[in-house]
């Protein structure tokens, strides 16, 4: 059974870079566009990481990743917040809205996959 | 100079108030109530200068005190005469009285020498008669015309009288006695009758002028009283009147130049002062109102300046905000595409898409070079532009300054590989934890290290980190192309490199200094430079070793 991974993103060429990264792990992943069906779909999906952009359309990564946290079903997923606000305070800001690791984007793909493999690791 | 301009007249009853006392108590009523007011104005509008009114005041003055003096002497000079008459007329009553005296002296010797029969009674009478006829001399020399025919007649009479005695006197010596008596009887008495009626009416004659003069020095005295106390009077007050108005007339266009000026103080540069000298005063007036006018003139040139440099202001200030704003969103705008290019790029070359022709390695890599680089550039821009808007914040906590040091040499190393530079770091292994933000000051530290490896064609680079009582001095050493001497001041100026040459061979955005100085300003840290053109740089700064948290994270 491979390990899902729900990629919260709102531009095409980032699911892109993450989906090619994947392509050839077992990992499975699901993509969803903007927060409120980042949390609806990691609801429905409860995959085993979550990868949360910061800025999202209709709800924030960080308002997300606070609702997931507070939700019982999800609360223990891992989650990581990518962002692209390089601004000081912001890896500070989503770990208090329960992020479990913080990207600054533009990040390595090398080391994403790493990061994944240390919170999700493959089977 | 325009006193001719014809000044209106508002000396107000408020002019006069700036320092009031018992003296303005008087004169308030004074120039209000009284044509002295008037006489004021009109001695203030006399067209000539306050040297020329002083001057023609105290001549006048002066004039009076002359005048008075002239009449004081001629009132004496007229009283000494009039004690002299006064004088003379009381000794012609005693040359009256002694005519009086000698002719009764010459009746009684008369009698005697009847009696006694001897030289010597008669040579009295004659002595006595002598008498008579000197005084009588006397009197008639300066007597009046009706007098002087009653002296006449005297004398008359007298030598006559003077006759008979010495026929008396012949009767006496012959013995005759009887006949000298006869003859004394019935010529010499009624003779000395006669004389003694002439007499006496020259006597009354002399009291009454005696008691005109009298009457006249009186009178004369009284009007010389009068005369002289009108005249002090007058002089008195022609003086005090005089003082008054020219001193009012200086004194009123002082307090209203008070007034004004106390206004013109207190920023109302529209108000005007108007007084009715044409003298100095008015001149000044004039001047005082073409000064405010001027105030006034500039004063609007400035609030206008003043305006307009506000409305710059809130444009600038909104400018800046949508700068900020513009910053906030090209930082995300930015990135994500980046984020894109880079990220392709490493896994490309990361055979992630399969294995790359040996030939589209270079390119593949220099793609990712320049990506980097660039990516550095933007960062910085958006670095710079965050402190300069005021949102650049530290972000405090802990921090290693052994893990600093190893990240920037980490980070570094391949670099100073490539380049076959001497690479070395060395920190104190006993500095406590550092309190600042961490980050910021790795950045700080690449940035320098960078420079130093970006400069340094051959030689060694050496990052060292010394802690100095509660002070953390970070040193990066080069063996670069140095920094010439007139260029030390202006490495950490934005977009500063040292000539348009260097950074072609060199690049980077010329930011990094200026980023860093920055950064170590805002941990209360200062940045300073050794170099040497040719040998190399030494590059330093001190931050302390926990920095303040008053302002919070």
């Amino acid at each position: 059974m491979s390990k899902t991974i729900l990629y919260v993103e709102d531009n095409e060429f980032n699911r892109k870079i993450v989906r090619d990264l994947l392509a050839r792990t077992s990992y499975r992943l699901i993509e969803a566009t903007d927060g409120e069906q980042g949390v609806a779909t990691a609801l429905k999906e409860m995959p085993d990481l979550i990868l949360m952009d910061i800025q999202l359309p209709k709800l924030s990564g960080l308002e997300a990743t606070r609702r997931l946290r507070t939700d019982p079903k999800t609360a223990n997923i891992p989650i990581i917040t990518v962002t692209s606000f390089a601004m000081s305070g912001d890896d500070q800001k989503a770990k208090e809205a329960g992020a479990s690791a913080y990207l600054a984007k533009p990040y390595s793909p090398r080391e994403l996959l790493q990061m994944i493999r240390k919170f999700a690791p493959e089977d | 100079m325009c006193p001719e301009e014809e000044l209106p007249n508002t000396y107000a009853a408020s002019a006069i108030a700036p320092t009031p006392g018992w003296g303005d108590a008087i004169a308030r009523p004074l120039l209000t109530h009284s044509p002295l007011g008037r006489l004021v104005r009109w001695v203030a509008g006399i067209p000539v200068s306050v040297h020329a009114k002083l001057l023609g005041a105290f001549l006048l003055v002066t004039l009076l005190f002359i005048a008075m003096g002239a009449v004081t002497l001629q009132t004496i000079t007229t009283m000494s005469r009039q004690s002299r008459l006064l004088d003379q007329g009381h000794e012609r009553v005693d040359w009256s009285r002694q005519i009086q005296h000698a002719l009764a002296m010459q009746s009684h010797f008369t009698a005697l020498a009847l009696l006694l029969r001897d030289e010597a009674t008669i040579a009295s009478i004659l002595r006595e008669n002598n008498q008579f006829n000197n005084t009588l001399a006397r009197i008639g020399e300066a007597a009046p015309l009706e007098e002087q025919e009653l002296i006449q007649r005297i004398l008359a009479a007298q030598n006559e009288a003077l006759i008979t005695v010495a026929d008396i006197a012949n009767l006496v010596r012959d013995n005759k006695l009887d006949d000298a008596r006869t003859l004394h009887l019935s010529k010499q008495e009624p003779l000395y009758l006669q004389i003694e009626g002439f007499v006496n009416q020259v006597v009354s004659i002399e009291q009454d002028r005696m008691n005109r003069l009298r009457l006249s020095v009186a009178a004369e005295n009284r009007r010389a009283l009068v005369l002289t106390a009108g005249f002090v009077g007058s002089s008195i007050l022609l003086a005090l009147l005089l003082g008054f108005v020219i001193s009012w007339s200086f004194i009123l266009p002082v307090r209203e130049a008070h007034g004004f000026l106390g206004k013109v103080a207190e920023g109302n540069f529209t108000t005007t002062i108007t007084v009715p000298n044409r003298d100095e005063f008015g001149v000044l007036a004039n001047r005082m109102n073409q000064m405010s006018r001027e105030l006034q003139r500039l004063y609007e040139r400035e609030r206008a300046a003043a305006k307009e440099l506000q409305a710059l202001n809130d444009r600038l200030e909104r400018a800046t905000k949508a700068k900020s704003e513009f910053l906030a969103n090209m930082s995300h705008e930015l990135r994500t595409p980046m984020n894109a290019i880079l990220g392709f790029v490493e896994m490309i070359l990361d055979e992630v898409y399969g294995e790359i022709p040996a030939h589209l390695k270079e390119p593949l890599t220099d793609v990712q070079t320049n990506g980097k680089h660039l990516l550095r550039l933007i960062n910085d821009v958006l670095d710079l532009s965050k402190i300069e808007a005021g949102r650049m914040e530290l972000s405090l906590g802990d921090y290693s300054v052994q893990d600093i040091v190893e990240t920037v040499r980490a980070s570094l190393q391949s670099l100073a590989a490539e380049k076959g530079l001497g690479f070395v770091a060395a920190v104190e292994d006993d500095i406590p934890l550092g309190f600042g933000d961490g980050k910021r000051i790795t950045q700080c530290l690449m940035n320098l290290a960078g420079n130093a490896l970006k400069f340094t064609r051959q030689g060694r680079v050496e990052i060292s980190v010394g802690l100095e009582g509660e002070t953390l001095t970070y040193r990066v050493k080069d063996t670069g192309i140095g920094i010439p001497k007139d260029q030390l001041e202006n490495v950490f100026g934005e977009f500063r490199q040292v000539d348009a040459a260097i950074t072609r061979e060199f690049g980077g955005s010329g930011l990094g200094l200026s980023i860093t100085k920055k950064f170590v300003e805002m941990h209360g840290g200062r940045i300073w430079v050794d170099s040497e053109l040719g040998k190399g740089s030494t590059f330093f700064f001190s931050i302390p070793l926990r920095v303040e948290t008053g302002e919070g994270t």
